[in-house]
């Protein structure tokens, strides 16, 4: 991976769009370029997405889990505390499936956010990434991982000649 | 388009815009929640008093053995569903005017959520013990009994409870960054912890829209299967009137009627103290008030269809429960027809009324009111005229019951402005998401909002 991150500030997602053309151009690959906005952007309005979203799978998995633990839990308790009703089975169908229904959906749930801040990258406290808090006045961020030295000083060029404003090398992660 | 279009308002002016509620207190907020916390502690003293001198002191006895408490359960239950449901359904389905609405909708199922999720524990007799409920190894041989409904419940108002805390502050976390940047001192610090380090980067917005959609999809057969099961808590007893087929669908349309007529009068209430008229237009209320119209047809669909087939049938016992309501429960049913039906339908269906705040906050409180005496009809009657006509008796709560219930009342509004006061309550970044897309377009000799979106989130865009 790079050791820095070249940043460029743009006053719009136009003007932000020319800044990602520009370091694609130089090149540099689409996995190392990224843009930092206050409001989600179209993919490949600026950046695109190159990593697949692989989390839903961790859904379907908390799901399964959550079934099964909804199943262990109604089972176990018709089996460890019986109750004996004259003419009625010990192992009752229906409210089984209601309760391993909602645990299994409370596990899909729980799977989801787990994952989803696990995919997002957050809790990342400790790292010292790029932002720029300037963003909020509806700036676009453009950022690009590169190598320190020349990589670098190029990339600042293309964005300075794309418009950036405060274009920098930060030490750091994207 | 009026001239006071949110587009033409820079990304800052617009952040202070829209959280106006974070501003710091005033006196008169002090004072406001001064009040409502005296109402809960006398209502908490009420509670404690009812656990110290016995269930006694409620109006309840044989054969009405579940009263306000259950009926304000049901009622609390189903007003949560106005906000998560609603929310999903219309991230869903991408409904463009969402996004102002989201944030105090979903704010509203968590706290009713919390309040309704009291009141079985209020009820039960013998609090103290509330704890045997939960399934763990214990030296009592006692286990929870899973065959009971109740034990549904307890189940699916915890998952759905779960999920929408869950879902509420997922949504908020971009906010919450955005609120972070903005922020100094002590809120600073604490929307840097709460927003996890969520900075807007390219990859972290897919990935959120991706997480939101499964969110919005999950949470859907949960807040119907939550008050399918309240409904069930009926159903499930054979008792006249309560045992039912038609329960469980009804119970989850009588819960989205009333839900959304609580988020009409929740938004009335944000809009006028905390001025959003630019955000909150007449658009989002005249949208509302047609799903509120429909809910009102469907809801009398499904309350004609219970009683037809009773009528029909003549069955002695439920034909009796039916009997009572235009008897000594003819004020509690009239005010249900009238309040659901007879005066918001026709209301609803005037254009004029969905455009007027006033006309539609007055249909909405009148569903809220009625949808009330509804939870009262379905459980105190039935109890009321079961079975042997010697033990038939009535039930008026005491004023204990009632202070519990003011009590109720004042929690959630504390709950809520408390949580208007330290958080966004407008989705900033969806709004700032919806101005991105939307421009101002000349067709002859008007102007039109006009959307640009991708197809579908995260495609698209330049090939």
């Amino acid at each position: 991976m790079s050791d820095g991150v070249v940043v460029g500030l743009f006053e719009s997602v136009e003007k932000a769009a020319l800044g990602g053309d520009a370091l694609r151009a130089l090149p540099l690959p689409e996995e190392r370029i990224t843009s930092i906005s206050s409001f989600p952007l179209p993919d490949g309005a600026v950046s695109r997405d190159t990593r697949p979203i692989r989390f839903p799978r961790v859904t379907l998995l908390g799901w399964f889990l959550g079934a099964l633990a909804g199943l262990a839990l109604a089972l176990a308790t018709y089996l460890l505390y019986p109750l004996i009703t004259g003419g009625k089975t010990i192992i009752s169908v229906p409210p089984t499936l209601i309760v391993t229904y909602e645990v299994a959906m409370l596990g899909a749930l729980i799977g989801t956010v787990a994952a989803g801040f696990r995919e997002m990258g957050l809790f990342r406290f400790r790292r010292k990434l790029v932002h720029d808090p300037r963003i909020q006045e509806g700036k676009i961020l453009v950022c690009a991982a590169v190598a320190p030295g020349d990589q670098a000083r190029r990339a600042i060029d293309a964005l300075s000649a794309a418009g950036g404003i405060d274009v920098r090398f930060e030490e750091g992660e994207v | 388009m009026s001239g006071d279009h949110l587009a033409r308002t820079d990304a800052t002016a617009l952040f202070h815009e829209l959280t106006r509620s974070n501003l710091p207190a005033t006196r008169r907020w002090y004072l406001v929640v001064g009040l409502l916390a005296l109402v809960v502690l006398w209502g908490l003293g009420c509670f404690v008093y009812m656990m110290k001198a016995g269930m006694g002191v409620t109006g309840l006895n044989r054969p009405v053995m579940w009263g306000v408490f259950i009926a304000t359960f049901v009622f609390w239950i189903g007003l949560s569903h106005s906000g998560t449901l609603i929310s999903a359904i219309l991230r869903l389905t991408n409904a463009t005017w969402r996004a102002p609405i989201l944030r105090g909708a979903e704010a509203m199922t968590a706290f009713t959520l919390m309040v309704g999720g009291l009141f079985p524990l209020i009820h039960i007799g013998r609090n103290w013990r509330f704890y045997y409920m939960i399934p763990y190894p214990n030296s009592r041989e006692l286990w929870p009994n899973l065959r009971s409904p109740l034990m549904w419940d307890a189940v699916a108002i915890n998952t759905y409870l779960l999920g929408s805390l869950t879902f509420l502050y997922f949504g908020m976390i971009p906010d919450l960054a955005i609120a972070r940047d903005h922020a100094t001192g002590w809120r600073k610090r604490f929307y840097t912890v709460l927003a996890l380090g969520f900075r807007g980067t390219h990859n972290e917005w897919r990935r959120y829209h991706v997480a939101s959609t499964i969110f919005a999809i999950l949470i859907i057969p949960v807040a119907v299967s939550v008050h399918s099961i309240v409904g069930w808590d009926f159903a499930m007893a054979k008792v006249p009137g309560w045992h039912s087929t038609i329960f469980a669908p009804y119970f989850v349309t009588g819960a989205i009627f009333s839900g959304i007529a609580g988020v009409v009068l929740v938004m009335a209430a944000l809009r006028k103290a905390f001025r959003l008229e630019k955000t909150l237009t007449t658009v989002q209320f005249e949208n509302l008030g047609k799903l509120l119209c429909m809910m009102s047809l469907l809801w009398g669909y499904f309350y004609f269809a219970e009683f037809l087939t009773v009528w029909y049938n003549r069955n002695p016992e439920e034909w009796e429960v039916f009997r009572s309501y235009g008897g000594h429960y003819l004020p509690l049913w009239l005010s249900m027809f009238v309040c659901n039906f007879a005066i918001p339908f026709p209301m609803l269906c005037m254009r004029r009324v969905r455009r007027s705040i006033p006309a539609l906050c007055t249909a909405s409180f009148l569903v809220v009111v009625g949808m009330y005496a509804e939870r009262i009809l379905i459980v105190v009657p039935s109890l009321a005229r079961r079975n042997d006509p010697f033990i038939w008796n009535n039930y008026f709560p005491t004023w204990v019951e009632l202070s519990i219930l003011a009590s109720a009342v004042a929690m959630f509004l504390l709950l809520y402005i408390v949580f208007a006061k330290l958080f966004p309550i407008v989705a900033v970044s969806d709004v700032q998401e919806r101005l991105f897309q939307a421009t101002d377009r000349a067709v002859g000799g008007t102007t039109v909002e006009s959307l640009a979106r991708p197809e579908a989130h995260g495609e698209g865009g330049r090939g």
